[in-house]
């Protein structure tokens, strides 16, 4: 009997658990994903593997992706469509990218592979990060000071419609070497990103909030540190998910237009060896990258809004 | 011809309070203040490279004279256009079939979802040497920056619609065709707008950095030979004119969709 009363105490407390932590990106699906899990645990011990391979959705997924690398495969290799005999084939790819000694020099056992990763990993993390220390405060002050909104904003709107790249002789012409001119240009389109969500997350905040600030007596820090920037964060964090996305989108650029090393370089130069293995390899590193590092945010996001209810950011 | 004149007369009204409120001047100053700073950098020294505002004000009618720089508009923007209309044909026949059947999603979406993340520029080579001429290789990159905002914003507009709605329409013996054009399409209309004025300021960046690659005309072009034989003004006319670009597609999608969908809420 007390085991039987047990049992589900510890099942809703363990829902619990997992039900804030999903924070606001978490959908229903997800979790009623997780309670189907939760229920089918009780029956049959099945590892989650097992039941996601059981999941029919997953079985679709795998199958469309079955047959895309089939199509690709037959086009470029068995058939050898016209045109299609220029891409490369699949199994060229795999091969390259796992062999110990590549073809063309690039694959997981080469340290070349790794200097590339390492390079445009470090410029986009760097215009990043500038971006952001340089994006929030100014979207703060933005946000909160009608005056200096009204001021400066103008300034920003002149400048944010012009596409990063076209930065790029600019850049070039005005900055020494070329690292600083590729991260300037990684770093403008998330800079734009992160002011303008941090501006919109200072305007979410509800009125109510200043006034009991005001009538508590805060002071100005107070203000800031304990109502607009807990207040914006959900913002700012949608903000540095669509910057860290751009970032990625203006590397490759930069690297390919004015870069001598780095993923983007990787690729571009590939097509000039005629190496065309190390394209795909290219951009299926740039593909793992981006989505690694916008769940990187997304994560980061969820633990430090665990407060949030799930209503409030609906995005 | 009493609507003209009311309606003039309403821009007219709209013009004047913008110009008496102080929000308008304190931008303006804003503004000034930039290109005032940028002007007295130039004079002292600071700035080498980079003309003066007033150095660009007197090279730009020059360089708009200048034979072939509305060609490039021309060129640049049947690109944009072309790239951006087959990607919204496609992206909403694909996500309208998704939004109806979960199984199609099932099979698809994923496949999508493990693209996405390719910047569009890293297309560019695969694109050279599949497609016979450089005109169809940056029209292919435009399609894959626009494809994947708009059919994003699809499957969010059709996933938002409130499950009432449909149940309703079951419970009244609805059609799918009558679905579609009741529940499905107006529910989904102003996200896929949202996509749209997204995916044309993503094209234009596109197209700009396509042309600078592999290009022999347009705007990203014009910039890019600006700088390749040292012209300032060139380059600041280049950025200027993209962004003006940019601007006025966003600006023009953004309209067509208040009208195509005036019961959105924003």
């Amino acid at each position: 009997m007390s085991v039987s009363q047990l049992a589900p105490a510890k099942d809703s407390a363990r829902y619990q658990q997992t039900g804030p932590g999903m924070g606001p990106a978490g959908t229903d699906d997800r979790e009623a994903a997780l309670l189907s899990a939760f229920a089918e645990g009780h029956h049959g011990h099945s590892s989650r593997f097992q039941r996601l391979v059981r999941n029919q959705n997953t079985q679709f997924a795998i199958i469309g992706f079955v047959a895309f690398l089939l199509v690709w495969h037959l086009t470029t290799d068995v058939f050898t469509l016209p045109r299609f005999n220029f891409l490369p084939a699949p199994i060229d790819i795999f091969s390259d990218w796992v062999s110990t000694d590549p073809k063309y020099g690039v694959s997981l056992f080469t340290p070349i592979y790794y200097e590339h990763i390492f390079v445009s990993v470090r410029r986009v993390l760097l215009s990043f990060f500038i971006a952001v220390a340089a994006g929030v405060p100014l979207g703060i002050l933005l946000g909160w000071s009608r005056t200096f909104y009204n001021f400066v904003f103008p300034i920003v709107e002149l400048l944010r419609p012009i596409p990063p790249l076209a930065w790029v002789p600019f850049a070039v012409l005005l900055l020494p070497g070329v690292e600083s001119s590729v991260v300037f240009v990684t770093l403008l389109a998330a800079f734009f990103a992160t002011v303008l969500n941090t501006v919109l997350g200072v305007w979410s905040i509800g009125e109510d909030y200043f006034r009991a600030a005001h009538c508590l007596g805060y002071r100005r820090v107070d203000v800031l540190m304990r109502i607009i920037v807990p207040g914006a964060m959900p913002f700012v964090f949608t903000g540095l998910q669509i910057a860290m996305g751009v970032s990625w989108f203006s590397l490759v650029g930069g690297e390919m237009i004015a870069g001598r090393s780095g993923l983007g370089f990787l690729i571009f130069d590939a097509y000039m060896q005629v190496a065309l293995p190390n394209i795909v390899i290219g951009m299926i590193t740039l593909g793992i990258l981006g989505y690694l590092s916008s769940a990187g945010i997304r994560y980061v996001g969820k633990r430090l809004m665990a407060w949030q209810e799930k209503g409030r950011a609906g995005h | 011809m009493s609507t003209t004149l009311s309606g003039s007369s309403l821009v007219w009204a709209r013009w004047s309070r913008r110009l008496t409120s102080p929000v308008f001047w304190q931008g303006l100053m804003g503004v000034f203040t930039f290109f005032l700073v940028w002007q007295i950098a130039r004079w002292i020294g600071w700035l080498t490279v980079i003309p003066s505002p007033i150095e660009l004000a007197a090279g730009v009618p020059e360089e708009i004279a200048r034979q072939g720089y509305w060609q490039n508009w021309v060129d640049s923007s049947r690109r944009v256009f072309a790239g951006f209309a087959i990607a919204a044909g496609l992206a909403i026949v694909l996500g309208v079939a998704m939004g109806m059947s979960e199984r199609f999603r099932a099979l698809t979406f994923p496949l999508f979802e493990i693209m996405r993340p390719i910047p569009p520029l890293a297309w560019l080579p695969l694109a050279i040497l599949f497609w016979p001429s450089s005109e169809a290789t940056m029209i292919s990159l435009t399609f894959v920056g626009a494809f994947f905002p708009i059919l994003l914003n699809i499957l969010v507009g059709i996933d938002k619609i409130d499950p009432r709605y449909k149940q309703a329409a079951l419970s009244l013996g609805s059609s799918r065709g009558a679905m579609f054009r009741r529940v499905m399409m107006p529910g989904a209309l102003p996200s896929l707008f949202t996509g749209l004025s997204i995916a044309i300021g993503i094209t234009w960046e596109v197209v700009i950095a396509a042309e600078m690659a592999s290009g022999t005309n347009g705007l990203g072009y014009m910039t890019w030979d600006s700088y390749m034989t040292h012209s300032m003004v060139g380059i600041v006319l280049g950025m200027l004119s993209i962004g003006i670009a940019g601007m006025a597609s966003s600006w023009v999608m953004r309209k067509i969709g208040d009208n195509a969908a005036p019961w959105r809420r924003i």
